[in-house]
């Protein structure tokens, strides 16, 4: 038995590249004849566009959208009530939305020349008044970013479920709330970039991007610049991070593509840090009104929400507007029992970068919002936190269970996760140190959140399907192949930038056929090589891929035990297929002999060999299309200096279930990864404007990105309900750390204020939002 | 132009750059070194990370002009190095990469911390870090990893 299949903490496989720094990025791909690109960008939020000039002697070196009117604008499709699709133009036509949107194209042979060209370009713009908050552009006085729209609203989607008006009957206690959470970037080490280049020999425009979806980009691509599809390939070669940003079709890999043709010359853009701060500030900014009705120990009754969502200026391709707000709405009630929930979600269109989904989507803002919802209940009752979150969450023995948002919940025992994860942090000891004041004057608090974590779903109620979008995810493939010598190599439709497919993949073959992880290849981010995807994203890889290179491996099984019982000279149903090998009752023969005999020696084959070779090409669609979920339950203690605001966070606990752990040493990887993002998104992360709508968060000194000692250790427990749905039981976990701290963090900071009575509710929970919450009891 | 001498990797390398030229562009654009990464180009997040006479220092904010004459070390050039190698296979065992961006950067600074800070411990590892930005890891596998090279070269030595 080979023992570094699913459920071995081997050493990643891609390390050795990045450890000796012979990963290939995008910005590392260089091609013969290759010139760069740079961009000028608006210097303001809203305004008509007048006249684009290029500099005298480089007016071959400079495009605006009136050289592209062969370029369709990026349109995407949605059937949530009211969508309007505001078409994102490759490049800024008629009036600029946002400060930063991209105007014209530069290219020159260097970067610095290319920067100088796209500096001096001439530019006039009719500046207009900006919508710059998403409860402002809701106003009807306020400016139009779209003008032939009547007003900013770009979708609002409504649900219900359950009897609502009974609990509000029934309620012995109402608890209302309103929460916000400030615009972010996703901040991946590596920036966007694109290197087209048309293969002459091929007819084929080849397209370099740090993206995670390389079949949608192809697809997207040929779409908007009417190419065959058959003459775009893709290639995300090793990619910097991804986290969300890097799933939509950017105006600036258009524009490099669409430069490319028309000067016939490879051009590369690689997005600069600024330009990132500024252009991608583009997540979280969301608004939730909450009301909750409950019984008298705090058992959650019924729910009525309001998620107002700030879209920014444009409906990005393929995720378009209405993802983020209907995710919101979605997931609100939790991973409790709430029977009866009515939800409204208003998607609003500001001056601001087009939004996109970041690790979690709107879970972390529905965890903040139900989390301190439930501590606010807690406090309303007159009960301790975690006690009233037991009496909420689902039992064991209610498994499976759907929620009243129509999710499935498939498997788990979250109250034991969340005992296990209250007894890591022991908030009884907490309440015996708050009795005490601390000798420097800061006040001590405790906090807990508990989530599910929805992954790889595709179609059926609430997935993908049901919001009428363009690309619905939900087949995912894989092509298995047997190596002359024995290997196996596998290429799959998902995107790796980070989370360790390369050997998690492989893991998964290596349980279902016995070969070692060293001689199993995993390709993956090529259009060339893949047969068909949708990307990495949603925390779905590893259970879509992994399900689909599972599938063609037991596809491969009974071809091996054919030729390997005709080379034994025994019957099929005598052998064993395992271990790399096929074993009969007087011996056995190895994988290596049996592709031998395949490939090169086809007379020692049995007739009845199947045609299709030692290759298989197969999917996976799980069997209940909306996902199969993790659980994850967060604790924290912090110090909150009342002084400064200052937050520290002196202990934290995380239990996570993901069911099958393919690789343990790469799920906590991946935990512990989303736990600090999850603490700048609560202390930390603010893409901030003025009322201008000009970026404010634009250097990293203004951006607070946590370093190492902004995310102090844990305590790390797990458990594994596999899942009775996937392959193997495995959930996925990509998102599962960012999305709890927010809540566990939040509550423990409210703990800590709660003889002052005060609340926070709103993130980053800045000092400076501590201090003047704290300044407003006081004045009160 | 100006004509700039710099030891790459124990090579002298003679070019006529632009004074404007970056050390990290002159390393990736003229030497073809890309391990090398570029992330924020204003100093902060640490991913150009290289040794400039032994020390660690930001390639993207240093002027290929102003590396006249000194001493550079990328991510490449560590062949032999005994304590590099006990570096690299701590960051393996202890999943420390993850994406692999940050990677050479925390390399030429865990290198700095091993070698200038043996009696570190957790806190003033992550103190030594807080010039290089990690966005995959959390970190806490990166103090590991600096953590087990520190206890690994002294038992060893």
């Amino acid at each position: 038995m080979n023992d570094r299949g699913v459920g071995a903490s081997i050493p990643r496989k891609e390390d050795d590249r990045f450890l000796m720094g012979t990963g290939e990025f995008t910005p590392d791909v260089r091609i013969a004849g290759m010139w760069h690109a740079a961009f000028n960008r608006a210097p303001i939020a809203h305004g008509r566009l007048l006249s684009v000039k290029a500099p005298k002697g480089a007016e071959g070196q400079v495009f605006s959208s009136a050289d592209m009117a062969d370029i369709k604008p990026i349109r995407s499709t949605a059937s949530f009530p009211g969508f309007k699709g505001a078409d994102f133009p490759v490049l800024a036509r008629d009036k600029v939305r946002y400060a930063g949107e991209q105007v014209a194209i530069a290219v020159a042979p260097t970067r610095a020349e290319a920067e100088d060209i796209a500096d001096a370009i001439e530019v006039e713009y009719e500046a207009l008044p900006a919508v710059v908050d998403m409860n402002d552009g809701r106003e009807p006085s306020a400016a139009l970013v779209h003008d032939h729209w009547a007003d900013n609203v770009c979708c609002e989607t409504e649900f219900a479920n359950g009897a609502l008006e009974a609990a509000k009957e029934a309620a012995v206690h109402t608890v209302h709330r309103r929460f916000r959470m400030a615009r972010q970037t996703p901040f991946p080490m590596e920036g966007r970039g694109t290197l087209a280049h048309y293969d002459s020999r091929l007819d084929e425009l080849v397209v370099w991007m740090s993206h995670q979806l390389p079949h949608p980009m192809q697809r997207g691509i040929a779409h908007f610049l009417d190419l065959e599809i058959n003459r775009v390939r893709v290639i995300c070669p090793d990619v910097g991070g991804g986290f969300g940003l890097k799933t939509h079709l950017d105006g600036e890999t258009m524009a490099v593509c669409w430069t490319s043709l028309r000067l016939g010359r490879p051009i590369k853009w690689v997005q600069d840090r600024l330009e990132h701060l500024i252009c991608d500030a583009d997540c979280r900014n969301h608004q939730y009104t909450m009301t909750a009705y409950t019984d008298e120990i705090g058992k959650i009754l019924g729910m009525e929400v309001e998620c107002v969502v700030d879209a920014g200026a444009y409906s990005p391709w393929p995720w378009p507007i209405g993802v983020e707000a209907a995710t919101g709405v979605g997931n609100l009630q939790g991973p409790y029992t709430v029977d009866a929930l009515k939800g409204r979600s208003v998607t609003v269109c500001t001056n601001k970068p087009p939004s996109q989904p970041f690790r979690g989507v709107a879970r972390p803002g529905a965890c903040f919002t139900d989390e301190l919802t439930m501590d606010a209940i807690a406090r309303t009752v007159g009960r301790e936190p975690w006690e009233v979150r037991l009496d909420n969450l689902v039992p064991p023995e209610a498994m499976p269970y759907d929620t009243v948002t129509r999710k499935h919940l498939d498997s788990g025992d979250y109250p034991e996760a969340f005992r296990r994860c209250v007894a890591a942090i022991d908030p009884e000891a907490v309440r015996e140190r708050q009795r005490t004041p601390e000798p420097d004057g800061r006040l001590i608090g405790v906090g807990f959140a508990c989530f599910y974590e929805q992954t790889a779903y595709g179609t059926g109620p609430f997935g993908y399907s049901a919001w009428g979008i363009e690309l619905v995810p939900g087949m995912e493939m894989a092509t298995v192949k047997l190596t002359p010598d024995g290997g196996l190599w596998a290429s799959v439709g998902i995107q790796c930038h980070g989370q360790g497919l390369e050997t998690t993949l492989a893991q998964v073959a290596t349980s279902e056929l016995g070969i070692d992880p060293d001689r199993i290849a995993i390709r993956h981010g090529d259009t060339a090589t893949a047969y068909a995807g949708t990307g990495t994203y949603a925390s779905r890889s590893i259970v879509v891929a992994g399900g689909a290179v599972a599938q063609g491996c037991r596809e491969l099984k009974p071809r091996l035990a054919r030729i390997g019982a005709h080379l034994l000279q025994c019957d099929e149903a005598e052998v064993a297929v395992e271990n790399a090998e096929v074993r009969g009752p007087g011996g056995s023969v190895s994988f290596a002999e049996i592709a031998e005999a395949f490939y090169h020696h086809p007379e020692n084959l049995p007739d009845d060999t199947d045609r299709g070779g030692l290759t298989v090409t197969t999917g996976y669609n799980d069997k209940v299309h909306g996902g199969v979920f993790g659980f994850g339950a967060h604790g924290a203690v912090v110090a909150v200096d009342p002084e400064t605001g200052q937050v520290e966070i002196l202990d934290y606990a995380i239990v996570d279930d993901c069911g099958t752990r393919v690789n343990p040493l790469v799920v906590k990887g991946q935990v512990i990864g989303g736990y600090a993002q999850g603490i700048g998104n609560a202390l930390y992360e603010e893409s901030d404007y003025d009322e201008n709508g000009q970026p404010l968060s634009v250097t990293l000194a203004d951006y607070h990105v946590p370093a190492a000692p902004m995310v102090p250790d844990i305590k790390y427990d797990y458990m594994e309900s596999p899942s009775p749905y996937s392959t193997m039981g495995i959930k996925g976990v990509g998102e599962s750390g960012a999305i709890g701290p927010v809540g566990a963090i939040g509550n423990a900071v409210n703990d800590a204020l709660k003889g002052l009575g005060v609340e926070i509710a709103e993130t980053p929970i800045t000092p400076r939002r501590v201090f003047d919450a704290i300044e407003r009891g006081r004045a009160s | 132009m100006t004509s700039t001498t710099i030891t790459v990797n124990g090579r002298a390398v003679t070019a006529d750059v632009e004074p404007r030229l970056s050390l990290a562009d002159f390393l990736r654009e003229h030497e073809g070194l890309t391990g090398t990464h570029t992330a924020c180009e204003h100093g902060v997040c640490g991913a150009c990370t290289i040794m400039l006479d032994g020390r660690p220092a930001r390639s993207c904010i240093t002027l290929a002009v102003a590396a006249h004459g000194t001493d550079v070390r990328t991510v490449e050039g560590w062949d032999g190095d005994g304590t590099m190698a006990t570096i690299r296979d701590c960051f393996r065992k202890a999943h420390a990469v993850q994406c692999g961006y940050c990677t050479p950067g925390m390399l030429a600074t865990a290198y700095d911390i091993v070698t200038r800070l043996p009696g570190a411990d957790r806190d003033r590892i992550r103190l030594e870090l807080s010039g290089n930005l990690c966005r995959c890891t959390g970190y806490i596998g990166i103090v590991d990893a600096i953590e087990t090279a520190i206890a690994e070269i002294e038992g060893g030595s």
